[in-house]
């Protein structure tokens, strides 16, 4: 486990410092004068924690993208949990062969629309029911519920419900795969047939032995899940209208701010990069335990 | 009863009956495209062939939209730019990815466990940020080649694994004990890499950039009028598709066919990212 944590960080250090490197490759992009000379400048700034200025208002680029962070972390938690609740039980259930081969084809029609189209179905949807879908009264959901405003949870219910059912529904395709995955491998093992001659009942032998290799093939897939959250983020606040920092990148990149888009493309590499490192830490202490 | 039922292994037949339909699909496709000019009703762009924003009927059985323009026709002449975009990406991401990737892993110096680094820093990245930022350091011109290298880094890990895998496999050993030069065997893996994972990996591919490419014309990066694909028709029909359901829902039905069949011929499992 030492050896295997060590290479992991290893592994984790080095992708962190690629993705500080592509940060500085494209703020020297936008800077004056030559490329070598500013992407040197900028990697040098970039070590000091210096992260540039947004070319648009001139103010430093951290508090520019730090303002709209909260945004996208309060869509990327109602959209992770929605993916666990959803992406759960439908993995366990998926992993029962005949449930598996009745919901087959609707999975893969279900994967087949891009996030937007799904978006802007629900949107379509909140239209016609006349829903609030606006992003002012999203936001408000996460401080009603720490809050305990159970009226301002219900009004806020649909404006952040519907962007967080975008997300968590991208989510939730793939925890159900890497867990019907886990569980393909872990009723292959022989032992489980040698439990049951041993008198083992199968929910025993499941909650004992499937149950942690499962989790542990969950967390194993936690890098690709959080990319598949991000991705969906990045589309749902551009439907949504939701002002958070993938809506940023991509106005940053459309009007040159490459200090500003080099920053959040940074912030998303590094929570990728650690749900990924974390998740392979997890799944091999699940594995050892 | 068991949580995880031991299911008995899935046919293969199924999954080559899906493979087949994936393939049939996308054939299908292919000819529609090569007649979308025959096939449609107007010209692309053509505005005023009907009233604005006519409900589906016999004279238009996909409606018209804001300016008129018949639905149908629109839909076909897009799919005709998505398929012809998709087909650039699809080499992009074969040739940087699928190829390049699976050739890295016998670089001398250690340059494929370099390449490989960079490829899993990029694959830190979604795609569609990847293509984004592409894009804004080139031109929107540049979509199809962007979505084809933002699917890359994906392609080329997935065939950077297969091959280390050969690589070390046993044969290779005895190729190695007795003499066979390094590029000999590389030339040979690659022909079987080819032969076996050439037509997964491209439809595979196709699913991928499909998806990037809609998406970046959805946000404003990818087609420009007059060449419109179907990403930029479901972008453009935000503005009447509350009242006027057909102006978004069939461009958006015919990209999703066009995704399932890439996917089915991929034999992508369900639920799994392309």
């Amino acid at each position: 486990m030492v050896r295997f944590g060590l290479v992991e960080t290893g592994r984790y250090a080095a992708a962190l410092l690629g993705a500080l490197l592509l940060a500085g490759l494209v703020q020297a992009a936008g800077a004056e004068g030559g490329f070598v000379h500013a992407a040197i400048v900028r990697l040098i700034a970039l070590a000091h924690f210096d992260f540039g200025n947004s070319a648009m208002t001139g103010a430093p680029a951290w508090p520019e993208v730090l303002k709209r962070l909260p945004a996208t972390f309060s869509l990327l938690g109602g959209g992770a949990a929605i993916a666990l609740v959803l992406g759960l039980p439908l993995g366990l259930i998926l992993s029962w062969g005949r449930a598996l081969r009745a919901g087959a084809p609707l999975i893969q029609i279900v994967a087949a629309a891009p996030v937007f189209c799904a978006g802007l179905a629900l949107l379509f949807l909140a239209h016609r029911a006349n829903w609030d879908v606006s992003a002012k009264t999203g936001l408000g959901f996460w401080p009603s519920v720490f809050g305990g405003d159970v009226g301002g949870v219900a009004r806020a219910l649909t404006a952040f419900g519907l962007p967080a059912l975008v997300v968590g529904a991208a989510g939730a395709a793939t925890i159900q795969l890497a867990i019907r995955r886990a569980a393909k491998d872990a009723v292959r093992e022989p032992y489980r047939e040698t439990l049951r001659w041993m008198g083992l009942g199968a929910f025993e032998i499941d909650r004992r032995y499937i149950a942690p290799r499962v989790l542990a093939g969950l967390f194993a897939n936690l890098g690709e899940v959080a990319l598949s959250l991000f991705a969906a983020t990045a589309v749902a606040e551009w439907v949504f209208g939701w002002p958070g920092a993938a809506t940023l990148f991509i106005h940053s990149v459309a009007l040159g701010d490459w200090d500003v888009a080099a920053l959040v493309l940074l912030v998303f590499a590094t929570l990728a990069l650690t749900a990924d490192f974390l998740g392979h830490m997890l799944a091999r202490a699940m594995g050892d335990a | 009863m068991s949580l995880v039922f031991t299911a008995p292994p899935r046919r293969m037949g199924l999954r080559a009956i899906l493979r087949v339909v994936g393939f049939a699909g996308l054939g299908a496709i292919l000819v529609v495209v090569g007649l979308s000019n025959v096939l449609a009703y107007a010209p692309a762009d053509a505005q005023n062939v009907g009233r604005a924003l006519s409900p589906p009927s016999q004279v238009f059985p996909f409606g018209t939209d804001l300016f008129g323009r018949d639905v149908l026709s629109e839909v076909l002449h897009a799919l005709a730019v998505t398929v012809g975009h998709a087909t650039i990406a699809v080499v992009v991401t074969i040739v940087t990815g699928g190829i390049l990737g699976f050739l890295a892993v016998r670089f001398p110096m250690r340059t494929g466990a370099v390449l490989r680094w960079i490829a899993s820093v990029l694959g830190a990245l979604p795609p569609l940020f990847l293509a984004i930022l592409i894009i804004g350091l080139t031109s929107r011109g540049f979509a199809p080649e962007a979505a084809g290298l933002a699917a890359a880094p994906h392609a080329f890990l997935r065939a950077f694994d297969r091959a280390r895998a050969l690589a070390r496999s046993r044969h290779a050993e005895f190729a190695r004990a007795t003499g066979i030069p390094v590029t000999t065997l590389m030339r040979r893996d690659l022909v079987y890499e080819i032969r076996d994972n050439f037509l997964s990996m491209a439809a595979r591919s196709l699913a991928a950039v499909t998806i990037t490419l809609a998406t970046l014309s959805f946000f404003g990066f990818g087609a420009s009028p007059p060449r419109r694909d179907l990403g930029l028709m479901i972008a453009a029909a935000r503005e009447s598709y509350f009242d006027a359901w057909w102006t978004a829902a069939f461009p958006a039905l015919v990209l999703m066919l066009f995704i399932l069949c890439a996917r089915l011929a991929a034999c992508l499992d369900e639920g799994e990212q392309p």
